[in-house]
């Protein structure tokens, strides 16, 4: 499987979308950066890397993941390169779970690009209470919201082997990343699978009257919903060539 | 007992309730380099794409190298290179780092390998341009190279001279005969351009909507082409009406082909006679410009067996 997944980095070498991604992740950073020099004087490290991981795990994430998986799965056919990968032969099942272990890596990059870049800004913003413990939770806040986000995006794998135009995948990206800040706040917001996963690791899911555990349970389900139809799919289909 | 590379029993595909393969039996020997030919639609490709996996079954058997390949499937398809219509590699890659990604996943990584499957195909010069940068022809080279690099006993190419120039077919038809003849490698081609099946193919197997009508080996196939006369004349409607006087039929015994008045009529049957037809011409006033003892090519064979059948 080491294989699969070094072949998929060399899949990405000259990639647009790697280095896109990869904008979008210091995207909030930047945002806030801009903020916090601009209008509002007197944050600190700690606020700074609380904003930029909710805008992140309940706003950009949520875009910036439908575009990757779109891609990665989408380009194969796109590309014509499915007939060539399983031909090889991979079995259907090991390819997919290559894609989601790829997809999971990437989710990584991109966590550790948005966690540096703030800490980058917030020095240059010259912030107060900078603590190596701070900068480390903060970090693993966003990696373990990025990881249950990971888990809910398994249905959107099942359309994007459907649908292999990138379009729809941006457009239900945005319109996700509209709904969670929407629901955001709403008493509800618990039980929506792209919400919660900030809710649980930030710890904001006290503030809910929701028990945790329904939660977990609603994200563990999507993410099996989504992998038991995109592996039954991508199994049982035919190859378009 | 023949030893077959590729067998097929009863192979069909259906969509809704059209058969796209109906019933092929192939049969395809060791070593040799059978070409599957057919219209556009004729089911050349899906055929390909079961034979592959990458398509199923909605009915019938695929045994290759002699073993159910449903069954055997991890240890026959090691040993199969192809390439189905356009070759696809990753855009972004140059042609050195798409076959890395293949031969890694082969678990048969080597670089002196591939420097040397490319120069064999003529891309040693473009191994590190984009993929997509390449032209057609040579996008079609690095699918050879991809579906030869691992010696694999059986090639099947789907259209593999797509888009090369006339230099680049007679390569890879030596490189394809070199393969089956010295190395015994066996190869299932398929591709509409007609001479070039008669060119390299052993056997040619005949598919038109989804059939496969029939298999037959070169030797056999040129005893079953036609044969004819062909007679340039200034008045081909006095030339058929002569041979409908003597009881000749059209399309069995003679067809026609005319410019205004003037124009072709061939003769199918008694081309032993072709002297006292000149004779009798002539002294009906024709004018015969030449006559000609000419065979079938694969083109006419292919379109009056289609036909016919």
């Amino acid at each position: 499987m080491l294989t699969f997944i070094k072949m998929e980095f060399l899949k990405l070498k000259r990639s647009k979308i790697f280095l896109l991604s990869l904008i979008g992740a210091i995207l909030p950073p930047l945002l806030m950066f801009i903020a916090v020099t601009s209008f509002d004087e007197g944050q600190s490290f700690e606020m700074l890397f609380a904003n930029v991981n909710m805008y992140m795990s309940a706003m950009f994430a949520v875009l910036i993941f439908a575009i990757i998986i779109s891609y990665l799965f989408g380009r194969e056919y796109n590309e014509h390169t499915l007939k060539t990968m399983l031909t090889i032969p991979i079995s259907r099942g090991k390819f997919l779970l290559s894609k989601y272990l790829m997809f999971l890596v990437w989710i990584v990059i991109l966590t550790i690009a948005t966690s540096l870049s703030t800490l980058i800004l917030g020095f240059a913003a010259n912030l107060d209470g900078f603590g190596i413990k701070m900068v480390v939770d903060s970090f693993a806040e966003l990696l373990y919201a990025n990881v249950l986000l990971f888990l809910t995006f398994s249905p959107f794998v099942f359309v994007s082997l459907l649908i292999t135009n990138m379009v729809p995948a941006m457009i239900g990206g945005a319109g996700l990343a509209l709904v969670n800040l929407m629901v955001y706040g709403q008493n509800w917001a618990p039980f929506v699978p792209w919400v919660c996963p900030y809710l649980i690791a930030s710890g904001e899911i006290s503030q809910y009257t929701a028990n945790i555990s329904l939660s977990y349970v609603i994200i563990l389900a999507t993410f099996a919903i989504g992998l038991v139809i995109s592996y039954v799919y991508f199994k049982k289909t035919d190859v378009t060539i | 007992m023949v030893d077959y590379v590729i067998e097929t029993i009863d192979l069909s595909k259906k969509y809704s309730n059209d058969f796209v393969v109906n019933s092929v039996n192939m049969h395809v020997e060791k070593g040799k380099i059978y070409g599957l030919l057919g219209k556009n639609g004729a089911g050349k490709t899906t055929t390909m794409c079961m034979l592959l996996n990458l398509t199923y079954p909605s009915d019938g058997e695929i045994f290759l190298f002699g073993k159910n390949a449903k069954i055997h499937s991890k240890e026959i398809y090691p040993k199969i290179g192809s390439i189905i219509e356009t070759p696809g590699f990753y855009e972004n890659l140059t042609a050195y780092e798409n076959l890395k990604i293949i031969s890694k996943l082969r678990g048969r990584y080597n670089p002196q390998n591939i420097r040397s499957v490319l120069e064999m195909v003529g891309l040693s010069d473009a191994k590190s341009k984009k993929f997509k940068d390449f032209s057609l022809g040579m996008k079609q080279r690095l699918g050879i190279a991809a579906s030869i690099m691992h010696n694999p006993e059986l090639l099947i190419l789907d259209e593999p001279i797509n888009g090369l120039d006339p230099f680049g077919i007679k390569e890879i038809r030596t490189l394809l005969k070199r393969l089956a003849h010295e190395f015994g490698i066996t190869i299932l081609i398929s591709s509409h351009i007609l001479s070039e099946i008669e060119n390299i193919a052993d056997v040619i197997g005949f598919m038109d909507n989804g059939v496969l009508i029939e298999e037959i080996s070169k030797d056999d196939l040129h005893k079953r082409l036609n044969k004819f006369v062909e007679f340039e004349v200034s008045d081909v409607n006095l030339a058929i009406d002569i041979f409908k006087r003597m009881e000749l039929k059209e399309n069995d015994d003679f067809s026609f082909n005319k410019n205004s008045i003037s124009g072709f009529i061939r003769l199918y049957t008694h081309l032993d006679l072709r002297d006292k037809f000149n004779a009798i011409f002539v002294k009906a006033g024709i004018d015969v410009k030449k006559v000609n003892l000419c065979e079938e090519n694969l083109e006419e064979f292919f379109t009056r067996f289609v036909s016919n059948n």
